[in-house]
Order: C-alpha cells, then sequence, then structure tokens
C-alpha cells in the first residue's frame, strides 16, 4: 500500500496541562528536597512549613489545571477513590493522583508539629483554633512526632513518584517518539528537583534570610548546578535521538531546535546561563544574593518552559 | 472466540461519504462541529499530470493492544471479548489521555455543549446524557443482533468487509491472511484490527 504520511502536532494537551506537569513535580520536588534537608541536614521549622506550604499549594494549583481542562468534572471521583489502582494499574495519571494526593497529606502531617510551635501561625485567627483542637494536638504528638521520619520517607517516596510520573504520562503515548522513550521521565525528574531547588534558593533568599542557613543554599547551589549539567546532557542525547530517528522523532527536532523560545528561551536563559551563575557562586563562593536569585528564577522560568515545548513538539506521523 | 475486524478496499471506495452519515445517525456524532466516528480523507496524490485522487476511510482500530485503554485513568476505555473497544460515558472523566495515545486520531471529544446541542439536532431520541470522550464501537449495539456496522452495510462500493478475524471461512479472515490486506502502523506494537487493501489500479 502506498502511504502517504501527514505530520501533525495536537492541541489537546497545551498550556494548561504543561503548568500540571510543571507545577506538580516542582511541587512535590520541593516537599521532598525540604523534608530530607530538615532530617538529614538541619532541622529546619521555617523551611518545612514554607516548603510544606507552597509544594501543596503547586501541587493543589497543578490539579487544579488538569481538573478545570476535564470534560466532566463530577466523573473526577472515579480516580480519587485508591481503588483505582487496583482497576487500572497500568494508568499512570491514576498512580499520579493518588501520588498527589498522598503527597499532600504526608506534607501536612510532616509539618504539622511545626505548625503548632509556630508563633506566626499561632497567631492567624482560624488555623489558631484549628491547631489548638486536642485531636489535632493529639495527632501531632502520638502519630506525626513519633513517626516524624517515616513520614517524611513516605511523603520522600510519594514526591519521587509525582516526578517520575509526570515524565512516565507522557512516556505512555506510543505514537510519539519524542515522548515514547525512557529519556523523558529521566528529563522531567531531574528538572523537577532542579527547580525545587532554584524555588527553595528563592525562598532561603528572599523570605527566610538567615546567616545560619549559608551551608544549606550552598548546598543547593551545588546540587542545583550538577542537575543543570545532567539536564543539559541528558537533552544532548535527546538531541542526537531526535536527529536520527523516526520521521515523528525528525520532525519534533525540527521543530524544537528551530525554535528561538526553545533554544534561546530555555536551553540558553533556562539552563546556560543559570549554570554558569551558580557554578560561579560555587568557584567563588557567593558574592551577594543578586546571582543566585536571578539564576533561580531563570531555572523556574526553563522548567515551565521544558514542558511547553515538549507538549509542543509531539508529532503524531498519520499515514494517510 | 469471535475477534472482530474490518477490511477497507481503498479500490472500491468512491469517497460518497455515505459510511460517514450512516455512522452520524446511527451513533449520533457531534457533526455539528465536523467530528465523526468514522471519516474519508479525500487525497491527492502525485504530481503534475500523474496526479490520483484517494479515498481514505478512517476509524478507530479496535487494537489488540489498545494504548488508549492502558492509559485510561478510570477504566472508562475497556475492550470486550470480541475486541471491540468501547467507552463507558459514566466512568470518563474526560482528561482525554487517550485522544494522545491513540496514533489513528480515532477519538472525538463530546462536551457538555455538545450534549446540549445533541439534544436540539437529534431530538427526543438522543441517547447521550452526559460528556465522554467518543469513539467508534463497531456498531456492536447492531452485531449484537447478528447485523453488520452502519458504515459496512451503507457502503455503495462495499468497501468495508465486516468480520470475525478467527473464522478461516471468514472473507476478512482470509484477506488479512493472504496478506493483501494490511494494517496501519504495525510497528507501534498496537495490533489494530482494520486492514487495508492498497489501490491497486494506481499501478496499471
Amino acid at each position: 500500500m502506498d502511504i502517504n504520511t501527514t505530520f501533525a502536532t495536537q492541541e489537546i494537551w497545551t498550556w494548561s496541562i504543561a503548568v500540571y506537569l510543571y507545577l506538580g513535580g516542582l511541587g512535590a520536588a520541593t516537599l521532598v528536597v525540604t523534608f530530607l534537608t530538615d532530617m538529614y541536614l538541619k532541622p529546619h521549622r521555617d523551611l518545612v512549613l514554607w516548603g510544606a506550604f507552597s509544594g501543596i499549594a503547586m501541587l493543589g494549583l497543578g490539579s487544579l489545571m488538569l481538573f478545570v481542562h476535564l470534560l466532566d468534572h463530577l466523573a473526577v471521583l472515579h480516580v480519587l477513590n485508591p481503588l483505582v489502582l487496583i482497576r487500572q494499574p497500568h494508568a499512570w495519571i491514576a498512580w499520579g493522583t493518588q501520588f498527589i494526593i498522598w503527597m499532600m497529606w504526608w506534607g501536612v502531617f510532616y509539618a504539622l508539629p511545626y505548625m503548632i510551635d509556630s508563633p506566626q501561625l499561632n497567631r492567624v485567627p482560624l488555623l489558631r483554633t484549628l491547631l489548638q483542637l486536642g485531636l489535632v494536638r493529639k495527632l501531632s504528638t502520638r502519630c506525626c512526632l513519633r513517626f516524624h521520619k517515616a513520614i517524611g520517607w513516605l511523603a520522600t517516596i510519594n514526591g519521587i513518584g509525582v516526578a517520575v510520573y509526570t515524565g512516565l504520562l507522557l512516556q505512555s503515548f506510543p505514537a510519539v517518539a519524542l515522548w515514547h522513550n525512557p529519556g523523558v521521565p529521566l528529563l522531567f525528574t531531574v528538572s523537577a528537583f532542579s527547580t525545587a531547588m532554584a524555588f527553595l534558593l528563592l525562598l532561603l533568599n528572599l523570605v527566610i534570610k538567615r546567616e545560619e542557613d549559608r551551608p544549606i543554599r550552598v548546598f543547593y547551589e551545588r546540587t542545583d548546578v550538577m542537575l543543570i549539567a545532567a539536564e543539559l546532557v541528558i537533552l544532548f542525547s535527546f538531541f542526537h535521538y531526535m536527529s536520527a530517528g523516526s520521521e515523528s522523532a525528525m520532525q519534533s527536532a525540527k521543530l524544537l531546535w528551530s525554535d528561538m523560545g526553545w533554544l534561546i528561551g530555555f536551553i540558553g536563559f533556562g539552563l546556560i546561563v543559570p549554570f554558569f551563575l551558580e557554578l560561579r557562586c560555587v568557584l567563588r563562593g557567593s558574592s551577594g544574593h543578586a546571582p543566585v536569585m536571578l539564576a533561580a528564577v531563570l531555572v523556574l522560568f526553563g522548567g515551565y518552559l521544558l514542558r511547553h515545548y515538549f507538549l509542543a513538539a509531539g508529532v503524531y506521523a498519520y499515514p494517510w | 472466540m469471535t475477534r472482530y475486524a474490518m477490511v477497507i478496499d481503498l479500490n472500491t471506495c468512491v469517497g460518497c461519504n455515505a459510511c460517514m452519515a450512516a455512522c452520524a445517525m446511527e451513533n449520533q456524532t457531534p457533526v455539528w462541529k465536523n467530528e465523526w466516528r468514522t471519516w474519508v480523507h479525500d487525497q491527492e496524490i502525485g504530481s503534475g499530470e500523474d496526479v490520483h485522487r484517494r479515498f481514505f476511510p478512517r476509524l478507530c482500530n479496535h487494537c489488540d493492544n489498545p494504548p488508549c485503554l492502558s492509559v485510561c485513568p478510570t477504566g472508562a476505555t475497556y475492550q470486550l471479548a470480541n475486541g471491540i473497544v468501547k467507552v463507558d460515558e459514566a466512568l470518563c472523566m474526560g482528561c482525554r489521555a487517550c485522544a494522545m495515545a491513540c496514533p489513528y486520531d480515532a477519538r472525538i471529544e463530546v462536551t457538555w455543549e455538545d450534549v446540549r446541542e445533541g439534544k436540539a439536532f437529534y431530538g427526543n431520541d438522543y441517547r447521550r446524557e452526559r460528556p465522554s470522550m467518543d469513539k467508534c464501537t463497531f456498531c456492536d449495539h447492531r452485531v449484537e443482533q447478528g447485523r453488520k456496522p452502519a458504515c459496512v452495510e451503507t457502503c455503495v462500493g462495499s468497501a468495508r468487509l465486516f468480520g470475525d478475524l478467527h473464522d478461516p471461512d471468514d472473507p476478512v479472515a482470509q484477506l488479512v491472511a493472504s496478506g493483501v490486506a494490511r494494517p496501519l502502523l504495525p510497528h507501534l506494537g498496537t495490533s489494530p484490527n482494520i486492514y487495508y487493501i492498497g489501490d491497486l489500479k494506481r499501478k496499471g
């Protein structure tokens, strides 16, 4: 049979799903890094509170983007039920939804003892009443404090699950070569943790602002430099995979590598510029907060662009 | 066990689009926004004076290994024992992952607005009550009664053959076994059950 090939990009999942993937990965990784820092680097109430609140808010906002996108909002109840994993164990959205829901619970449980001790939160009218409830205090002392590390690890496992899921979701679509390969979950996971480091650097430099946190900031800067470097290596391998791959991959390559938003916006300003800014801070020691904060903003901006362009450049090769 | 499949002969499709109309009336699809469960591509192939017109009917391929089913988070997409892939509209939340996963572009969306429009367009007989992703069902409600899918029954050129792949006496099974009828995108591993007979007449 003579086959014509028609190349087409999709307009089904656009910016709102890119925001969902972005905030899902960023929110989950923020919670993971925050809790691991608190457990193994330095106990840090303010970092946990800010990290937990912002992480949960990001997960909630990201999920809202997917929810708004649905055709039948009431039917979402089917996927909120944990038993969905028994019925659809091969559907990544089912796993992702459960990971996100449980991540939020573990995030609240881990932060609860700190919330009860926080003078600032105890000044918030409604929250103060809630935190002073006997049941909440019992939950905090008998469960959250007693099993603090276990909860931290449950949150960590769920958070990594969310970050990996954002890539696995795209990987599960077999017709698009750009998505259907093992590099996507890896790339999205590395990007999620890199953006989380950037976000926490912003928190530490802009909001918490404590001199004694310098070792944490340095650790985050060093880790982020390595993560950005890893991201660049993964993207380089993607470039080669796409340049000599299937027709679908080659069409995606044409779209991505000729687009200034991808090349200059994401790779240039979202990866290379922040890499050198952070590398300079790591090698020479910090010279003020401005370069790190600029790098962090650029990494966060680049993290969204990655997902946006990845969705936009997925090419279907139709045989007609 | 029955395994339903369809063979489409590109030599005899005349592009009358009767299959589209029959399917739309049978299955009440949202035609007002030009979305169909089956549709016919009208293509010009070649260049200069050597140009041919080809009609290319398309529909859900009812794959043995349907990616739309494996990505469906609620289980709304399911497969009958006879291979027909269906959607339970009560379970579907409309995330559109199935549309993203389908290599054959065979999913269409029905929104709340379409449900309202459908009631006006198809009148009191309109069956749908909720939005969901929609797709070809091989007219399983007709097949259960021993009838052919609407698109097959209405095809003036007999371009569409419907039958049981597991029945060696069925013409569909014979055409597939002979290698004359071939599936689309077999390398993706979806094991589709729509087979095409290439347009032989153009090869003279």
